[in-house]
Order: structure tokens, then C-alpha cells, then sequence
């Protein structure tokens, strides 16, 4: 389930290592949420003068600082180490990363400009960025389009391979006994038939699910289908569903994003009379504050009615003005562009409109460290619907495309692994209870005399999500947002389709299907949110701004164990098994720690494997 | 599973690459066949019609054999030129429909021309046929005789129907083959296309006065 | 502001029976920076819930959402009504198979396409995890990325008359701008009769008339028309070789 990266490097593992895989995709591979990244994948490769002596070391601790402890070391490891390698196979696959060029160079910083030299020793080798969050540049691109050629180079790969994609075709449920997963049932979106796919092993990579919230810098297919399926049967877990990081400039109105680049040339954020405010409630960093900060202040400021009230809702603005036509044209192009192109505004003159927008979902499909899911046999999960815990409570920038390459060629050798280890039973009655349960769901749709209306449903979650599990949680709003869930939840049961045709792949009809799955994943982030009394991460509450490692070193595990239920069971787990490097203080977002008392986790460990 | 990564060792359909060069060459030929046919044809200008420079340049090339090899030799140019040509011409009712309501909903300049081309050629085989084989089978070619044929008003609405059909195919044609073998590059096609329009509408203007000096001042 | 949009969009729906193709009718209230992307979807959840579209990144970089914007075929999700008259007809895109009102299946199309052009690299290398990449100048890489950018939208076929005379055979821009994109790529270790085979011929490179409608619509400003001239002098001088190596 899925043709994004994850779900392609997964099914070219599998090829090459002989098996039939199949990947279904709710869109042609090439338009899967991954091509629209940006900015880049972290490897420490260390060929830029900049990334000098970075090593996989480097970036293990970078990314246990940023999970804020709530990563597993040992994927964490695992991933740094192996992150080289799947870039320079990217390479060998054709990705044309852009190299070290020899000689002198710029760089800005916070507005100001710097000097770097190329040795031309290092020349022709891949390069590397700077992302927030490293010590090193370690960021390899492709100019502005990182996802796109990846994703465009990895399906070259599917092609050559023979591997097939049915594209247009919605997993709605999997196909289980309770005890092994053996497939999926699913829709054809272009004749709106059902259709059963059976598999030894059964992969989710379906992306993560920005669009529960209203406003989301994710693409508008981003609803979490995975995570909903596999907490549908009740056996599998979401790891982690609070875990939800925000991005400080979505465009308004339509949530695309700007980079942080702008902020970090000098960019200035700005209220309804135009005045700065970054300086009056963080004096020191101003807007180079940390991602979720700056998310934080601008939703406190526009909650006090300093917002820009416009047609889509209130927003600031973003200044970029000073920084110059030259600038702008050279360093912020895509900045510029997007302006042009879908604001019609020229930031050399013009204001930007932005808004804090949900951007990645760390938490998804808890699985072990070889990508297999809790709960189920045959049943694995890769990329960002995926919890393989790599990513705790904030992801790195950079880290999330590495992580769909990197964990899908090794989750892609176990599923092979699990393939040669034994014989799976495909059981009729099972494959049919599946499909009668779905054709129920749609029956109970179409012969709905219920009077809701889907999107107005949908509107009513994302409103909840963002106004009070966004960034800001505390435990008032918390509670009132699992209520209100919950009246949802119970509404949507009593969706009409006003549509007067349900022929063919009725959008409608597919949004009905979908809405209490994502409903009941709201459930997840609020009631998880609310009971994690700590601010970790992207986590942060008011009432408890201290990061709890006495409490709450453990990752939430969310189950929804029977339909008629209104909540989901919680439970919770080490974050680690292994702590090579035990909590501390991460170096910025500084925030005050309760410390952990278990002496397992506070000494340093060597590397285990 | 593996899709077979040699590729089959059949030899390549060629005949598509020749043909393509045939195709552009045949056409430039005659490109250049006409801009010095319009020449000389305008050489009535330079007496002011009286025909003395025509006659001469005329005698020259008949004396030399030039006319009566040159004529049949760009009869079969031109044959040629339509032949190959002719591949890519919607000649199936479907192809036509297509291509037709293809132009007029997508307002395309480009598209446009090529209907144009497409268009004027079928006109030029027909009107062009029967004027060279009117002026290779009366030779000698002279003045009085070319007024002659000018003053009688059939063949005067033939020329200024041809005329125009004539220069467009050109100026297009040319235009186009630079742009399909990059002579023309993104950079300089507007420029390209605006200096063609004008080539086109001086030839045109060229055309014009020849035919007034005939029609007008040129004795029959 | 303030403009009232009228729309006119082409509805059919090929799984129902009693659907027939026609124009339907809708009316919208402008709003500042609106773009197809919003209005579309305004007119799916407040007036008809049955409207297929396709829209996925809505940023202009998945290549979704092409569709025939007052006759031309360009982003729906990057044009901003702003820029249009107060009506507005809308259109699939044509060559493509037709799934249901604006929405065509430009999957198939394309995945038939890279299999025909054999769109990855070809090497007998093998990877090797423990060896430094192989280097590159950053100039070229730049170069291959330029050619890269192709988001296989369709707009170029959907404006290619060609195509539309020829619509299932005819490769299209895309398959030439992906061919060049190999060409220049020292990784590929494919030869000129390789590549020709794969386009050399009416429906290849040969069959394109040089109408430039790709080079126009293209809305990631692809140079379609120099590498469309460049693959067919490559491809015409690679027969004139043989002539010379008497092969
Ligand atoms: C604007 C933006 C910029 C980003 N920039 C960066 C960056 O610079 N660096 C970085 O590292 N990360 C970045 N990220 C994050 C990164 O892009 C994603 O985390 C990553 O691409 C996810 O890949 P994936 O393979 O897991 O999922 P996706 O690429 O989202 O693929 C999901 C697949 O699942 C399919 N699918 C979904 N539901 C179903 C279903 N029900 N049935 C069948 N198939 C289904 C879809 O069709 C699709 O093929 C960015 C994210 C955003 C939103
Ligand atoms: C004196 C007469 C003619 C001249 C000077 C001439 C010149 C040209 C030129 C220069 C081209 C461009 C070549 C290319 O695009 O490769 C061209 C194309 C073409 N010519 Fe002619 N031509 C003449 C007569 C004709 C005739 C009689 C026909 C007959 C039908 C014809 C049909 C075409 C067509 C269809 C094309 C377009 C082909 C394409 O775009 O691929 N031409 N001509
Ligand atoms: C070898 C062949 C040709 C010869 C000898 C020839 C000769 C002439 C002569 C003598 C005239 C003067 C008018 C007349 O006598 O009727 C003329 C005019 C003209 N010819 Fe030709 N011609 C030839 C081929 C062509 C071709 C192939 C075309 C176009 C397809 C063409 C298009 C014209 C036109 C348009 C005129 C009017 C010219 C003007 O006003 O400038 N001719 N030609
Ligand atoms: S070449 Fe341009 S128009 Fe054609 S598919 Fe690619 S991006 Fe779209
Ligand atoms: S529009 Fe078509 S004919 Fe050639 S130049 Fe472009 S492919
Ligand atoms: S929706 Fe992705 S390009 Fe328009």
C-alpha cells in the first residue's frame, strides 16, 4: 500500500531479491506526496567544506537531540549508518545530486554573508546543505526538487523491474485473522469496484496524515489512510500519534510552504499594524527561534487579534522586503516563485500571508526495528506512516526522505527474509468476512437517510485539531477536543451521500468511507495529548512546559479495540532499548527537565547490534 | 521479473531518419529555387517593363540549357518534396477532424501555421503544376509573353492566388525547419519568426510589383 | 473582487449508465488569490459532490491536476482566476483515456511511456555500497536536473497537435525531453541505436511537426523545443554515420 519512496524502495527489495510485488497508490506513483519535498536528504557524507568530519556518529546524536529522547537509538544508529550508502545508490540509480564545486564560495546566515572554500580534491563529489538542527551540512539536494527526482529515479527502478502499480486504487481494510495480515481490500477509484489484492506480506506506506488538521502543508491526499486501516483491525498500535510537528509559513490561503531560508536570511514576521513581535516574546533568537516555537508565538499572536483578517481566516505576514530584488531573485527564488505563482504577489514589494500549518506526522504504524508491525504477522509499515521510531517527538529536516529510502531497503531485506522463512494460508472465509465488513461500510453509506455532510464533518475535525491540538495543547482545550471528536465521531455515522449518482469513483462516496478512520486517528492525537503530562518535542503543553523523563520517557501506544468505543486505548512503552546516549539537554528550544531516575537509561551504553 | 535490459539486436527502421532529411532538404532547395525564380521574375522591373534584362537573363539560361534541364529537375524536386511531405498530412477523415478541432479550440499561433503550410501546399501542387508546364511548354520565355499571359485576367487571379500561397509555404517552411533542427533556439525565436514575416511580406510586395509592371507597363 | 465566476465544465461519468457528455453550469463568488484549486473544490463541497478533478500537491509539483483551462491545457491548481475572464470553460484534457468529468488517466499513459522509452539508466556497473560515488561536475548535474524537472503532467501532449492525430501511438514531448535526459547522463551507458530504436521513427522523434505547443504550455518551462531539435539532429546524423561506416 503505497507507491511514495518508502513504498518503492520496499517492492524494488523485494524484486530484486526474485518475489512478485504489486504497490497499490491512490495516484500515479510520481505524484505521491514524496516528489513534493524540497529541501533536501541527510547523509553524512562529509564532502563539503562544510560538512567536514561529519561522520554517521554525528548524525545518531543529532537525531536522538532532535527526537528529544523519544527515538529508538538503535534505528537511529542504524539509520545514520546506512543513510551514506542509500544516497550514493540514489546516485548509482541516476539522481543528478548536485556535486562540490572547487574555489571560493558564499553562504548566509541570519542575513549576513560568509566565506567558504572548496578544497578540489573533494570536487565532483555530492554536496550538502545546511538544514536546522545539525552540526554539520548534511543535507544532499537537487536544486529545488530532492523529493521529485527521488522519487522519479526510484520508480525508473519499479519500471525496469517490471514491478507493477495499480494506481487509483484505495486500500480500505486489511485482510486478517486475528492473528496474520494476508492483504487488503480495496477500491478502484477509476470504476468504484471493490477488490481484493492477497499477500504474504503486506506493506504500509501510505504517508502521513496532515490533512486531519485544517490547515497543512501536506498534499490533500495526506489523510492517514494507513495508520486508520491498521488501527481498524484493533490489534495494531499507533505509536506516538501526538507527535505532530507544525511549520511556522504555510502561504495562506492554500498551507504551501516557504522556506525557513527566509527566516534565516532575515526575514521579519509581522501583525495586522505591521510591527514585528518575534522581539517582544523571544528577545534573544527573535525569528531564528526554533521551528516550533515560532509556530507557538505566531498562533498566541494572532489569538490575541493581532492577526490579519482576510478571507481565509486571520494570518501575519511575512517581511522579506529588505533583504533586497537581488537577493530574493538569487538566493529565495522558489520563495519568489511561489509568491508569483500562486499569490500573485512579488515579495521584493509585497508582503507574504503565512500561518503556522501542520507539517509532518512522526508518530504512525508502531513496528519493531525490521519495519514489521505490532500485532500482526505479515503485516509491515515504512516512511512516514510508519512509527519505527526514528523521529521521537520532532523530526529533523532532511531526515524524513532519508528515512523512506533508508528504512525501505531495510524493512524491504526483512519482508524478503520473513518471505523465505515459511508458507503463508490464505483462508476463504477470512478474505470474505473482509469484504462483506467493507461492503457493509459502503451499504451503510448509500442507504443512509442520515443527514450529515461529510465535508462539513471534515471541516469540523480539522477546526478542532488546529485550534486545539495544535501547537499550543493544554489540558482544557485537550478535553474539549476529545469531546467534540467524539460528538463527531458519533455524527459521522449518520453521513447521507447527497450525491444522485454513485456510480463510477464517486468522491463523495471515497470521503464518507474514509471519515471515521480519521476521526478515530483525531481521537488518538487528542486523548494521547492529553494524557501526556510533559512538553517533549513538538509536544508542547502549557500547563506542563518541563520535559518529564522521571514520567514520561515512554512512547504512547494507541489502540481502538472494538467500533462502538469512543476512545482509544492507550499504553506505553521505552522509547529505547538501548540508550548509547542517555537524556540531556538538546541545545536549544531550551526548556527545563525533570530528569529520568532509572540508572538503565541515564549511563551511556556502547552500540549494541 | 527482471524486464530484459539488453536491447534486441534488430536493425532500426532508417527509412524514417532519410526521409526526414529528404524532407528538409527538398524543401530548402526549393526555397532557394524560388527566392532566385522571384528574382528573375522581378528582373521586368528594372527596365521599368521593358522586358530587355528579362529576356536577356531568360536567353542566358535557355542558352546554356539551364530551363530545359533546371524545369524538369525542379518538377521532380518538387514531386519529391510533396511525396515525402505528404506523410504528414492528415488524409484520414478522423486525422482532419482532429487537427481542425484541435486548432480552433487551442488558439496557438504555431499549431496555426503548420495548418497553414499544410493548407498552402495542397494549392501550390495544383497551381504550380500547371504553370510550369504552361511557361516549360511555350518556351522561350520572354517578356512580351509573360505579359501577354498577365494581361488576360485568368491568369492574373492565378498569380495572385499563387503568390501569397507561394511566399507563406516558404516564409513557414522556412521558419519551421530551423526551429525542428534548432537552427532557431528558444532564445532567438521570436526574433526569427518576426524577420521571417517580414522576408515573407517583402517577397509578397516583390510579387506584387512584378505583376503590376507586367499587367501595366510591360507590351504585350 | 467581487466578481461572480461562471463556470462551465464538461460532466460525464463513464460507469453510469445514464450519464451522457455535457456542460454543466456553475456560478461562484471570487475571492482574493483564488486559484482553480480553491474554487474547484468550493463547487465539489458546497453545490455538487459528484465533480471528479484531480488534485494532489496543489503547489504545482506533482502534475495532477491538468486540465483544459479556456481551451489551453495548463495547472489548475497554479491558476489563479484572477487571470481569467469571469467565465471559465474547463475541459479534460483529450488523448488521455476520460475516468469521469475533468479527471483523465494520465498513470497509464505515462507508465506506458517509460516502459517505452526505457526511462532509467542503463549500465552493465554494479553497485558497489563500500565505494565513494562516482564524481560529477555540479554543471552537469545541473544540467541533467534541468531535464529532470518534468512532472508528467500531460499539458504538453494535451497541446501537441500531433498527438491529437495520432493519440495512441505519438510519444510526446515528455518522452523526447526524457530521452535527451538520458543522452546527456554519462551514467547511461546506452548508444545512439539505442536510442534510436526506441525513437527513431513516426511515432518518435520523426512524427513530431515542430508545432511548438508543448514548448508553449509546458507550465514547468521545460526547453522542450531545443532538446526536441537536438534529439532529432542526433538521431538524423546517427543514420548519416552509418552511411559513412558503411554499416
Ligand atoms: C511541503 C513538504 C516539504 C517537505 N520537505 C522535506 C525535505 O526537504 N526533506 C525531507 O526529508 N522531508 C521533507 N518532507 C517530508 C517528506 O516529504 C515525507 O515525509 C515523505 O516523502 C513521505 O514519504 P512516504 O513514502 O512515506 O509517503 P508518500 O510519498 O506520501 O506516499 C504515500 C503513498 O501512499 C499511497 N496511499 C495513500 N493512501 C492509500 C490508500 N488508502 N490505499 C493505497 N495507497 C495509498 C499514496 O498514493 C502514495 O503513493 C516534506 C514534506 C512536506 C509536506
Ligand atoms: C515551391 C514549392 C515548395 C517549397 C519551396 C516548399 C518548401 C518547404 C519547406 C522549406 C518546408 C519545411 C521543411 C520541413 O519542415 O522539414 C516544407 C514543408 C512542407 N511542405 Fe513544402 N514546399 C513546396 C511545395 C510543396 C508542395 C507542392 C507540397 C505538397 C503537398 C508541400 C508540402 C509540404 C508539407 C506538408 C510540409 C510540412 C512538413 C512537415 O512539417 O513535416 N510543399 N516545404
Ligand atoms: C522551372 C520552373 C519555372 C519557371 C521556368 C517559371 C517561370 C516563370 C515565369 C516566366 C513567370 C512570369 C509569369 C509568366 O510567364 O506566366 C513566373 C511567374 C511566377 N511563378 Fe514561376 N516558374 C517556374 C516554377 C515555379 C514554381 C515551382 C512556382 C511555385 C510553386 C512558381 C510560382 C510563380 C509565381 C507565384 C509567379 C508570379 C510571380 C510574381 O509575380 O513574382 N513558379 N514563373
Ligand atoms: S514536459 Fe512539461 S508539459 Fe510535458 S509533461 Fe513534462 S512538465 Fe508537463
Ligand atoms: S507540440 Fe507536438 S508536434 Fe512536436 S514540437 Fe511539440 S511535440
Ligand atoms: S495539484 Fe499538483 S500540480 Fe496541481
Amino acid at each position: 500500500m503505497g507507491a511514495g519512496l518508502a513504498g518503492e524502495r520496499v517492492a524494488v527489495a523485494a524484486a530484486v531479491s526474485g518475489f512478485d510485488c504489486l504497490c497499490l497508490s491512490i495516484v500515479p506513483p510520481r505524484r505521491s506526496h514524496s516528489s513534493a519535498a524540497q529541501g533536501g536528504m541527510q547523509a553524512s557524507l562529509g564532502n563539503c567544506a562544510m560538512g567536514r568530519g561529519d561522520s554517521p556518529d554525528i548524525h545518531f546524536a543529532d537525531t536522538v537531540k532532535g527526537s528529544d529522547w523519544g527515538c529508538d537509538q538503535e534505528v537511529a544508529r542504524l539509520f545514520a549508518r546506512t543513510a551514506p550508502v542509500a544516497v550514493r545508490e540514489m546516485a548509482f540509480w541516476g539522481i543528478p545530486w548536485n556535486r562540490v564545486v572547487a574555489g571560493k564560495g558564499f553562504y548566509y546566515k541570519a542575513g549576513k554573508k560568509y566565506e567558504k572554500i572548496e578544497p578540489a580534491e573533494r570536487a565532483g563529489t555530492i554536496t550538502a546543505r545546511d538544514f536546522g538542527g545539525t552540526a554539520k551540512w548534511r543535507t544532499c539536494y537537487t536544486s529545488d526538487g530532492t523529493g521529485h527526482t527521488l522519487l522519479y529515479t526510484m520508480d525508473s527502478q519499479v519500471v525496469r523491474l517490471g514491478i507493477e502499480v495499480h494506481d487509483r486504487v484505495e486500500a480500505l481494510a486489511l485482510i486478517h485473522d486475528g492473528e496474520s495480515c494476508t492483504g487488503v481490500v480495496a477500491r478502484c477509484l477509476k470504476t468504484g469496484k471493490l477488490r481484493v489484492y492477497l499477500a504474504r506480506a503486506t506493506l504500509i506506506a501510505t504517508g502521513g496524515y496532515g490533512k486531519l488538521y485544517r490547515e497543512s502543508t501536506n498534499a490533500v491526499i495526506n489523510w492517514g489512510d494507513g495508520a486508520a486501516i491498521a488501527l481498524d483491525t484493533g490489534l495494531v498500535p499507533i505509536g506516538n500519534p501526538e507527535a505532530v510537528q507544525f511549520h511556522p509559513t504555510g502561504i495562506v490561503p492554500t498551507n504551501i510552504l516557504v522556506t525557513e531560508g527566509c527566516r534565516g536570511d532575515g526575514g521579519t514576521l509581522k501583525d495586522v499594524d505591521e510591527n514585528r513581535f518575534m522581539n517582544i516574546y523571544e528577545p534573544e533568537k527573535q525569528e531564528l527561534a526554533s521551528r516550533d516555537v515560532v509556530s507557538r508565538w505566531m498562533t498566541h499572536h494572532i489569538r490575541t487579534g493581532k492577526g490579519v483578517p482576510g478571507a481565509y481566516g486571520a494570518h501575519l505576514w511575512l517581511d522579506i522586503r529588505h533583504l533586497g530584488a537581488e537577493h530574493i531573485k538569487t538566493k529565495l527564488r522558489e520563495v519568489e516563485e511561489i509568491c508569483k505563482e500562486f499569490l500573485d504577489r512579488d515579495p521584493v514589494t509585497q508582503l507574504i500571508p503565512v500561518r503556522p500549518a501542520q507539517h509532518y506526522s512522526m508518530g504512525g504504524v508502531r513496528t519493531d526495528r525490521d519495519g514489521a508491525a505490532y500485532g500482526l504477522k505479515g503485516l509491515f509499515a515504512a516512511g512516514e506512516a510508519a512509527c519505527w521510531d526514528l523521529h521521537g517527538f520532532n523530526r529533523l529536516g532532511g531526515n524524513s526522505l532519508a528515512e523512506t529510502i533508508v528504512a525501505g531497503k531495510i524493512v524491504g531485506e526483512k519482508i524478503v527474509e520473513f518471505l523465505r522463512g515459511g508458507e503463508t494460508d490464505f483462508k476463504t472465509s477470512v478474505v470474505h468476512r473482509a469484504v462483506e465488513k467493507v461492503r457493509e461500510r459502503i451499504d451503510a453509506v448509500t442507504g443512509s437517510s442520515g443527514k450529515e455532510n461529510v465535508y462539513l464533518l471534515r471541516a469540523a475535525m480539522g477546526d478542532v485539531l488546529m485550534d486545539q491540538v495544535g501547537i499550543f495543547r493544554n489540558e482544557a482545550d485537550l478535553r474539549d477536543a476529545v469531546e467534540k471528536l467524539q460528538a463527531i465521531y458519533e455524527r459521522s455515522k449518520k453521513i447521507g451521500l447527497r450525491s444522485s449518482s454513485v456510480h463510477g469513483a464517486n468522491p463523495e462516496l471515497s470521503a464518507c468511507l474514509r471519515l471515521p478512520g480519521m476521526v478515530r486517528l483525531a481521537l488518538c492525537i487528542a486523548r494521547g495529548a492529553l494524557m501526556r503530562t510533559e512538553s517533549r518535542g513538538a509536544h508542547a503543553r502549557e500547563d506542563y512546559p518541563e520535559r518529564n523523563d522521571r514520567d514520561w520517557l515512554k512512547r504512547t501506544l494507541a489502540y481502538w479495540k472494538d467500533d462502538r468505543e469512543l476512545l482509544p486505548v492507550l499504553d506505553y512503552e521505552l522509547p529505547s532499548r538501548v540508550w548509547e546516549m542517555p537524556p540531556g539537554e538538546r541545545g536549544y528550544g531550551s526548556i527545563k527537565i525533570i530528569a529520568s531516575e532509572d540508572p538503565g537509561i541515564c549511563s551511556p551504553r556502547p552500540e549494541t547490534n | 521479473m527482471l524486464a530484459d535490459e539488453t536491447i534486441p539486436q534488430i536493425r532500426p527502421v532508417r527509412a524514417e531518419a532519410w526521409l526526414e532529411f529528404v524532407q528538409v532538404l527538398t524543401g530548402v532547395a526549393l526555397v532557394a529555387f524560388m527566392w532566385m525564380h522571384m528574382l528573375l521574375v522581378a528582373s521586368i522591373n528594372v527596365d521599368l517593363g521593358g522586358g530587355r534584362v528579362l529576356n536577356l537573363i531568360a536567353r542566358f539560361f535557355e542558352a546554356s540549357d539551364m530551363t530545359q534541364i533546371g524545369g524538369p529537375l525542379i518538377a521532380a524536386v518538387m514531386l519529391v518534396h510533396f511525396v515525402v511531405a505528404a506523410r504528414k498530412l492528415p488524409l484520414r477523415v478522423r486525422e482532419q477532424r482532429a487537427i481542425w478541432s484541435h486548432s480552433l479550440s487551442f488558439h496557438h499561433t504555431d499549431t496555426w501555421l503548420w495548418v497553414v503550410q499544410a493548407g498552402t501546399a495542397f494549392i501550390i501542387l495544383i497551381l504550380g503544376s500547371i504553370h510550369m508546364w504552361t511557361v516549360l511548354t511555350t518556351l522561350p520565355i520572354t517578356a512580351a509573353k509573360s505579359a501577354g499571359r498577365i494581361q488576360g485576367r485568368w491568369w492574373l487571379g492565378f498569380y495572385l492566388v499563387l503568390l501569397p500561397m507561394v511566399e507563406l509555404h516558404v516564409g513557414i517552411g522556412v521558419y519551421r525547419a530551423g526551429v525542428k533542427w534548432g537552427l532557431i533556439k528558444r532564445a532567438s525565436r521570436k526574433a526569427s519568426a518576426r524577420f521571417e514575416t517580414k522576408l515573407a511580406l517583402a517577397m509578397i510586395a516583390i510579387g506584387l510589383v512584378s505583376l503590376f509592371t507586367f499587367l501595366v507597363l510591360t507590351k504585350a | 473582487m467581487g466578481r461572480t465566476l461562471k463556470f462551465n465544465i464538461f460532466r460525464f461519468n463513464a460507469e453510469d449508465p445514464a450519464s451522457v457528455p455535457h456542460m454543466d453550469g456553475f456560478r461562484l463568488e471570487e475571492t482574493e488569490a483564488m486559484t482553480l484549486f480553491i474554487a474547484l473544490n468550493r463547487l465539489r463541497e458546497q453545490q455538487d459532490p459528484t465533480l471528479m478533478f484531480d488534485f494532489m500537491c496543489r503547489a504545482g509539483i506533482c502534475g495532477s491536476c491538468a486540465m483544459m483551462i479556456n481551451g489551453r491545457p495548463d495547472l489548475a491548481c497554479h491558476t489563479k482566476t484572477k487571470d481569467l475572464p469571469a467565465e471559465i470553460t474547463l475541459l479534460p484534457m483529450p488523448v488521455f483515456k476520460l475516468i469521469g468529468d475533468l479527471s483523465v488517466d494520465t498513470g497509464t499513459w505515462f507508465r506506458s511511456m517509460n516502459e517505452k522509452v526505457r526511462s532509467w539508466i542503463h549500465t552493465d556497473n554494479r553497485f558497489e555500497p563500500g565505494e565513494e560515488e562516482e564524481r560529477m561536475d555540479n554543471a552537469l548535474a545541473e544540467n541533467i536536473y534541468e531535464l529532470d524537472r518534468c512532472i508528467e503532467c500531460g499539458c504538453c501532449v494535451a497541446a501537441c497537435g500531433k498527438a491529437a492525430m495520432m493519440p495512441d501511438k505519438f510519444m510526446g514531448a515528455t518522452a523526447f525531453c526524457r530521452i535527451t535526459r538520458f543522452m546527456v547522463d554519462p551514467r547511461d551507458e546506452r548508444k545512439s541505436d539505442e536510442y534510436f530504436e526506441v525513437v527513431g521513427n513516426e511515432e518518435g522523434i520523426f512524427g513530431c511537426l515542430g508545432l511548438l505547443g508543448c514548448e508553449d504550455t509546458c507550465p514547468k518551462n521545460l526547453p522542450l523545443q531545443d532538446q526536441l531539435a537536438m534529439l532529432r539532429r542526433k538521431m538524423g546524423f546517427s543514420q548519416i554515420r552509418h552511411l559513412f561506416s558503411g554499416k
